[in-house]
């Protein structure tokens, strides 16, 4: 090995240690923190319809999110008034840009609180069974 | 560009995941991974159908990655004839063979990272084709079951998955360059003992 690489050798490790390093505790950390937040969020069971409106997202189109949270397009349509035809497959962020330029991040706003408003109701047997009672008048 | 490609998969489906793990395979930034764990997702949500989902998707995963084997074996020469006569690309070459069929197969779903390099070192240094298809072929099934799969399994959550399976990759990268980095320091301590002897 000549003297000349040497040098270039103990300066590449040195550098693979280093990088290696710096990616384990910024890799590290971001996956802990990542972990940390599936504590905070379990999937809904098998069956049940998604309700947290927060993971509803711009690059989503209306029938997708009308499938996911079980609410009619056409409901959601008629909110933004915008005709389901040659939109259906567009993305939120794509409908904001086209109808709504000025405003942005109004169509992912209203299609939340659309959703929120028209969710299904849940299921009567996981209601209270509890009977009021009648008073005569 | 991965949202854009989401909203793409919701309207063209499995074809179009086809065709996006093909051409992340061939090595274009296109968060190929978070695709695929939303794939997962939208199968759950019954968007997608999961069989084909995976079929075409393992299909065109295999279809890349035999793509740019092809690119490596094809510049085989050039690199030969730029670098033959380094004693480090001997080295990494011969290192290369030895290790090469764990090293094709966790970075098809572990060290995701290196997967191209990984591809066209194989091409290039000669590595045995029918041999790479093997670990290739069992690194993308585990790729796609287990990226898909927790995509699946999460539904809606999938983003949660994705951002700790890119982290975690990340990390054993890190530690794979930093037990490399430790090693070959211990090597050079103990030839230079050697010498002093």
């Amino acid at each position: 090995m000549s003297s000349k690489t040497r040098p270039r050798q103990h300066l590449l490790v040195i550098g693979l240690i280093t990088i290696g390093m710096i990616f384990t505790a910024f890799f590290g950390m971001r996956a802990f923190h990542a972990l940390r937040k599936f504590n905070g969020h379990r999937p809904p069971p098998p069956g049940k319809v998604e309700t947290d409106v927060e993971l509803i997202r711009d690059w989503m189109t209306i029938p997708f999110i009308s499938r996911t949270y079980q609410v009619p397009p056409d409901v959601i349509f008629e909110t933004l008034k915008i005709t389901p035809q040659k939109n259906h497959d567009k993305s939120l962020k794509v409908l904001n840009d086209e109808y709504f330029p000025d405003q942005d991040g109004y169509v992912l706003s209203l299609v939340k609180a659309t959703v929120l408003a028209h969710q299904p109701q849940p299921n009567p047997d996981s209601a209270s069974t509890e009977v009021p009672t009648l008073t005569a008048p | 560009m991965s949202e854009y490609l989401l909203t793409q998969v919701i309207n063209f489906g499995a074809p179009l995941l086809g065709l996006i793990l093909f051409l992340g395979a061939l090595g274009l930034p296109i968060g190929a991974s978070v695709v695929l764990i939303a794939a997962g997702a939208f199968s759950q949500q019954g968007i997608l159908s999961w069989p084909s989902a995976a079929l075409l998707g393992l299909i065109g995963a295999l279809l890349g990655d035999m793509l740019s084997f092809g690119m490596g074996y094809y510049a085989k020469d050039w690199a030969q004839k730029k670098f033959g006569k380094s004693a480090a690309w001997r080295n990494a070459r011969t290192s290369f063979q030895q290790r090469a069929g764990v090293t094709i197969f966790f970075t098809r779903w572990l060290v995701t990272a290196i997967a191209i390099p990984t591809n066209l070192i194989a091409g290039g240094s000669g590595y045995k084709f029918s041999r790479f298809m093997l670990y290739d072929v069992s690194g993308e099934i585990m790729w796609i079951v287990l990226y898909g799969g927790l995509g699946y399994l999460f539904g809606s959550q999938w983003e949660l998955v994705s951002e700790f399976l890119s982290n975690f990759g990340g990390l054993i990268l890190g530690l794979l360059l930093f037990g490399y980095g430790i090693r070959q320091a211990w090597n050079r301590k103990q030839k230079t003992k050697k010498v002093e002897a």
